[in-house]
């Protein structure tokens, strides 16, 4: 796909940011590791195996597909530029090489995958003894106030040692441990645990206190608005310094976002992802949800979105986004973007009746939104009505498609689409082309361009 | 109901020669409500004893316990004009043959600058006015206010002046002098008129002239009043003049000899001026006997002016004993009543010339005829001025005018609202209207069917508009024009649950809250905060009321009251700005500079607009501003919204695909507009100019994507490079008050930033008034703080004025206006410091 669009200088030219790795070849294979990813290939029986790294592992992927090959004979790619975010599988370019397992490293975010996948968590040092330290000095429980402990998946490969000493110290509480197996209590890759390794849901956090030991960052952050717990704090190992989280201003501003949701006409439906069959059934949803509201629907899919990219449609007023949670899009404080973007379960607050319009937690992962799963909700039948808008000042009209799914179905479509274009064409000043007849004169034909617009082979610069 | 059934008053509405919509009109405390009393006391809804005690139009309990009149209230009532009064009706179309009764529809409104868009909802229905004037404080900024904005609207003005029985009681003024007050005022008031109006425009003359019977004299709380006809009916028979000619008489430079017989045109040693002798000295003597307790006189005196005692008053005196006496021998109602029927002008006459100032359609469709006409068999025309809660929460009257057609229980029709465009569907519906009904104070009737020049509400059309709108039957009709109102909502307050979880019940109650009064604007904002604007801290104050007690029925959080600023320029732009499009193919080349001094003011008040002829907006511009004609004519577009105080101006020559990009730099111009570069909050008064621009050759390459987000970061270049200020709003303020309290009012000023640039006495009384410009920011506690330091003896009127740059350098920090950035950036969310120009300027 490069081709149409690119002349590949721009891949090849662009810059990244990764902070250099001085660890040392011997390290490569605790800290990768290499042994148990080839057990776990050879027990499997794969013959097409690809290794998927983040921008900031490229530097050592070449080593480690070397160490792997060197235990194992297997077909071996390796998988680097993921399409939309480093952290998510990306289980079709190992489609296009026919793969039938990936090996993922670095950053994950534990989404779901219809291929086999081996998660490689980075591993980065913790003196566990000073940071239980910190947490024994800031935090002290009792029956009415539980604590619950996270760590960030950095720590995975000392998690025995971290639960050990929080159990000592606070024997009646939980840990969030993670799991890479599917499991019903799993969220966020993890499950909830106690002393005993009895599992919980997630509602046992509503009455704890949790604590995360680990970096800031887009994890986290999901974690403080879609878990609901009581209060949330962060345990920088770091520094060790404890600080409370709390994300009033963003609910509000995302709640602005409902309500303009609310004021769209026509909605941009901007696929960011494209594993798995839950993003199909997220974006029919999202279809369905327009539909029945009598707002306009478009799928947008665009690689990596942009500022420029999403500008070209300047008559969609709002986008909601299919995308992995940690997507950082989401999140933008800039707002460069010309129209928001919002999560797909905003979309739903706003026009799904049957949920609760003031929600102080979110749902950062659609597929909890989708049937069968935590935060499921019919959508429901929409009356015709009319309200103001606290943003425009005018009233907003909901207007409802009766004809839903009948035989009429596309005639009506037609006139719909055709009366919407004219609208929007109305309003322009531009309407295309403009012949000039008898106005311009006759010229000869002349020699055009060659190449690809975006740089002419014959263009000067 | 004991004068009128609702059969009568629809039998009424037809005759629509006999209908007078008017509204009563004056500034604060001046008397509008307890006048308005009387009258309705005459009409007959409440007992006439009551009358100057109940204030009938204050109908919320609020106005009651304060005594100030909020929203604006309708009621019909019903007089019957004697043979010998309706000789003075001469035009045809000011009464039906054979008909002596009149259908009178009042709108009471409030006096309070901050209420003011209350006045002009009320204007636009009505017909005439009825000017109240406190005669001990004359003409006030605003009577000034509302009477320009009446002779604005077409509407005939009739004064009266009020509380007369405080300058007879209080300031024991001589008859001379209170003669001198009375003319001052008359020309007060025909000065304003004369500034706003021209005699030889349609509306032909409207001055007010005490000898022609359209200048009242009175005490609305003693319930009596008179014009010059009702002493020249005492005297006419007696002197044997003609009524009218005896009219002319007892008023202005006529003196009469007692002696001789005679009558001069000027003051010598023996003769007196007609008005006080004839007028005032009658009253001068019942004042006079009865509350110096002369009970020997006081049967002669009744006598002669032919009032009887009724058994139950034989025992009162004094006070009480004038308030009957005065009552019964020049009854308020009767007065007034004459007045209007007489002097305001008919549905019929009053639309006539009203049409062309109601109407954006062409003067010579169907529902221009119609309006022009008054024909109730022409095609529904209606205009929605306000919104009246019903009893059911949540729910409105629209209370409107019926200017053509008939608007009907059950009938469908179209509901437009401001923003709708003839041939388009926005701000259109097509429903039933569910019931039309008749609003008197306190009560509705339900009411089959209102036909043209009458005022009604409406159940069932309230879900379709927000505050205002047009309801009609004509499928080609455009819209009636919107009010503009004389106040803005400069004065805001963030307002949050104080259970969080109640926010969708405040968010309900805002939406109601917004529907409830014609001016008040409630917001949400891209940070998530909720905000209420409104005029002053009084409106706001009412209106926050409302929300927590009637629209949300939650407990709110206010924060404490802010300002809105505006960003601008100062100068021109010190560089060419460039900014390059994300594909590096595209560039523009741009420049900000400052509007001229009342330029930003022409666009808000429509001189200057989009829907403009741009040659003719062109050849304005060059004359008054020294616009280059050429340019003046290439002004792309107005923002924010499409309509506000900016222009982007292309100037350059021979750009090729240039059309083609324009709606993209519109759009990014109209991003620029609405959230600046400094705190995001709209620019105002920034001219920017096109110079140059490239763009790529093949047209996807120039699309929106590359060209919209351009546009906004060289717009912000622009504005950056050329000295940004922030702008704040500022008060006109009026203060009257005895002189021992001027210099306190000067103390109070100073320290608020303040500056008087008038200060007069108000003739013939030892009031004075200081005039002064107070930034809105610096006002709020002003009235407390004043009040305190004059010993309680000033009373302020603000009204939102002009924008003025907010001294100092936003840039610079330290200044006043880099801390107002800094907290208006925190508020809404934004990154702290200053916008970085490298982030928007690219090099060639």
């Amino acid at each position: 796909m490069a081709n149409f669009t690119t002349d590949g200088k721009l891949c090849i030219e662009r810059e990244i940011e990764i902070q250099s790795t001085d660890a040392q070849f011997e390290d490569l294979i605790t800290r990768f590791d290499v042994i148990e990813t080839c057990k776990w290939i050879k027990d499997n029986n794969f013959f097409t195996v690809c290794l998927q790294f983040p921008d900031e592992l490229l530097g050592v992927s070449a080593k480690i597909y070397e160490e792997i090959k060197k235990r194992i004979d297997i077909d071996l790619y390796i998988l680097g530029d993921t399409s939309y975010a480093s952290c998510c599988v990306d289980s079709v370019a190992a489609m296009h090489v026919k793969g039938n397992a990936v090996v993922h490293y670095g950053h994950t975010c534990f989404s779901k995958t219809n291929i086999p996948v081996l998660t490689v968590l980075p591993k980065k040092e913790l003196d566990i003894e000073a940071t239980m330290k910190v947490v024994k000095d800031n935090f002290n429980s009792d029956d009415d106030k539980k604590l619950c402990l996270f760590y960030d998946a950095d720590y995975e490969h000392c998690g025995d040692m971290i639960t050990k000493y929080w159990f000592q110290n606070y024997p009646q509480n939980y840990v969030a441990y993670i799991e890479l197996e599917e499991n019903p209590n799993r969220f966020f890759g993890r499950v909830v645990r106690n002393k005993d390794g009895e599992q919980f849901t997630v509602e046992v956090l509503q009455d704890c206190i949790c604590v995360n030991v680990g970096s800031r960052g887009q994890t986290l952050f999901n974690y403080t608005v879609s878990i609901a717990a009581k209060e949330w704090y962060l345990l920088d190992p770091d520094k060790y310094k404890v600080e409370r989280l709390e994300e009033t201003m963003w609910f509000k501003r995302r709640r602005f976002l409902v309500e303009k949701c609310k004021d769209a006409q026509v909605v941009g439906i901007l696929v960011c992802k494209l594993a798995g069959d839950q993003t199909k059934d997220i974006i029919s949803r999202m279809k369905r949800l327009c539909k029945v509201n009598g707002k306009k629907s478009y799928i947008v899919s665009v690689g990596k979105p942009n500022v420029a990219k999403l500008a070209n449609f300047p008559e969609i007023d709002i986008y909601v986004m299919i995308a992995c949670p940690e997507n950082e899009l989401y999140l933008t404080s800039t707002k460069d973007f010309y129209r928001p973007i919002v999560y797909p379960y905003e979309l739903e607050v706003a026009l799904n009746s049957n949920r609760e319009p003031y929600f102080t937690t979110h749902v950062t992962d659609y597929d909890d939104l989708l049937p069968g799963r935590r935060h499921y909700c019919d959508i429901n039948h929409v009356k015709e009505t009319t309200d103001v808008s606290l943003i425009t000042g005018k009233i907003r009209e909901t207007k409802v498609d009766t004809n839903e799914g009948s035989s009429m179905d596309l005639a009506e479509k037609q006139n719909w689409a055709l009366e919407s274009i004219g609208q929007n064409l109305q309003d322009r000043s531009w309407k295309g082309l403009e012949q000039k007849l008898g106005e311009s004169e006759v010229k000869q034909a002349e020699e055009g361009r060659k190449g690809i617009p975006l740089q002419y082979s014959n263009e000067t610069k | 109901m004991v004068n009128f059934t609702v059969d009568e008053i629809r039998g009424m509405m037809d005759k629509k020669r006999n209908i007078r919509n008017m509204s009563v009109i004056a500034h604060v405390d001046h008397g509008k409500s307890t006048l308005t009393d009387s009258l309705v006391s005459k009409a007959g809804i409440i007992a006439g004893a009551r009358a100057g005690e109940t204030r009938f139009t204050d109908t919320r309990k609020d106005e009651q316990d304060r005594c100030i009149t909020i929203k604006s209230t309708a009621i019909s009532m019903y007089f019957e004009l004697e043979e010998k009064d309706l000789v003075f009706i001469t035009n045809p179309d000011q009464r039906e043959k054979s008909e002596k009764g009149f259908l009178i529809n009042l709108i009471d409104s409030p006096g309070h600058v901050d209420f003011s868009s209350e006045v002009t909802a009320a204007l636009r229905v009505t017909d005439g006015a009825l000017v109240v004037v406190d005669c001990v404080s004359g003409v006030c900024v605003q009577t000034e206010t509302v009477l320009r904005q009446a002779i604005a609207e077409r509407i005939k003005p009739i004064l009266f002046m009020n509380k007369m029985d405080r300058a007879l009681l209080e300031l024991q003024l001589e008859a001379e002098e209170l003669y001198q007050t009375f003319q001052r005022i008359v020309e007060n008031v025909n000065v304003i008129i004369a500034t706003y109006n021209d005699d030889g425009g349609p509306m032909g003359e409207v001055r007010v002239d005490p000898s022609k019977g359209s200048v009242g004299f009175g005490s609305g709380l003693h319930g009596w009043a008179f014009t010059l006809k009702q002493f020249a009916e005492m005297y006419a028979d007696k002197f044997k003049i003609d009524l009218v000619k005896l009219m002319n008489r007892l008023w202005g430079e006529n003196f009469f000899n007692a002696k001789t017989k005679k009558w001069a045109k000027q003051k010598d040693g023996e003769n007196k001026r007609s008005f006080c002798m004839y007028v005032l000295d009658p009253i001068y003597k019942v004042f006079d006997a009865i509350m110096n307790f002369k009970k020997e006189e006081i049967d002669g005196l009744l006598q002669k002016i032919g009032v009887t005692i009724k058994h139950e008053d034989a025992d009162k005196d004094g006070k009480a004993l004038l308030k009957v006496v005065m009552r019964s021998w020049l009854p308020a109602g009767e007065a007034l009543l004459q007045m209007i029927a007489i002097h305001l002008p008919s549905p019929v006459v009053a639309q006539k010339y009203r049409m062309e100032m109601l109407y954006e359609g062409p003067h010579d469709d169907e529902a221009a005829i119609g309006i022009k006409t008054c024909d109730p068999e022409a095609p529904l025309m209606m205009y929605v001025s306000k919104m009246v809660p019903t009893s059911d929460k949540g729910r409105f009257y629209a209370f409107g005018r019926v200017f053509s057609g008939k608007v009907i229980t059950g009938q469908k029709a179209r509901i437009m609202g401001p923003n709708f465009q003839p041939g388009k569907k926005e701000d259109l519906y097509e429903k039933t209207i569910q019931r039309t009904i008749l609003m008197m104070g306190r009560y509705v009737e339900a009411i089959e069917d209102v036909p043209s020049g009458n005022i009604c509400g409406l159940v069932g059309v309230d879900q379709f508009l927000v505050k205002t709108g047009t309801i009609t039957t004509f499928k080609n009709a455009h819209n009636m024009k919107v009010m503009k109102f004389s106040v803005s909502p400069v004065v805001r307050v963030a307002v949050e649950p104080k259970n969080p979880a109640d926010l969708p019940k405040l968010v309900e109650g805002l939406k109601r809250l917004a529907k409830s009064d014609p001016m008040v604007q409630c917001i949400n904002e891209e940070s998530g905060e909720h905000i209420v604007a409104g005029a002053g801290e009084l409106h706001l104050e009412i209106c926050l009321k409302d929300l927590e007690e009637d629209h949300a029925c939650i407990p709110i959080k206010k924060s404490d009251p802010v300002v809105s600023y505006r960003e601008t320029v100062s100068e021109e732009s010190d560089t060419l700005c460039l900014s390059k499009s994300p594909n590096k193919h595209n560039r523009l080349f741009m420049k900000a500079q400052p509007m001229p001094d009342g330029l930003p003011e022409d666009i808000d008040d429509g001189k200057v607009n989009p829907r403009d002829d741009f040659k003719t907006r062109a050849r304005y511009l060059s004359d008054k501003y020294e616009y280059d004609l050429t340019e003046a004519r290439k002004i792309w577009c107005f923002g924010p919204e499409g309509t506000g105080p900016n222009i982007l101006v292309d100037c350059s020559k021979g750009v090729q695909y240039l059309n083609e990009i324009k709606d993209s730099v519109v759009a990014g111009f109209q991003w620029a507009a609405k959230e600046g570069v400094m705190a995001e909050e709209n620019l105002r008064g920034v001219r920017f100019n096109i110079y140059d621009v490239t763009l790529h050759t093949d047209a996807i390459h120039r699309g929106g994507g590359q060209i919209i987000p351009t546009t906004r970061r060289c717009l912000y270049a622009c504005l950056l490079t050329a000295q940004p200020r922030l702008m704040e709003p500022v008060y006109l303020c009026e203060i009257q008050c005895p002189e021992v309290a001027v210099g306190g009012i000067y103390g109070v000023l100073n320290r608020r930033r303040g500056h008087v640039f008038e200060e007069s006495q108000v003739a013939g009384t030892p009031m004075f008034v200081v005039k002064a410009y107070l930034p809105v920011n610096e006002s709020f506690g002003f009235t407390a703080d004043l009040r305190s330091n004059t010993g309680g003896q000033a009373f302020p009127q603000c009204v939102f004025d002009h924008w003025q740059i907010l001294p100092g350098d936003p840039c610079e920090s330290g200044s006043k206006p880099y801390a107002v950035v800094q907290e208006t950036r925190k508020r809404k969310g934004l990154k702290e410091g200053l916008p970085d120009l490298t982030q928007y300027l690219d090099k060639l």
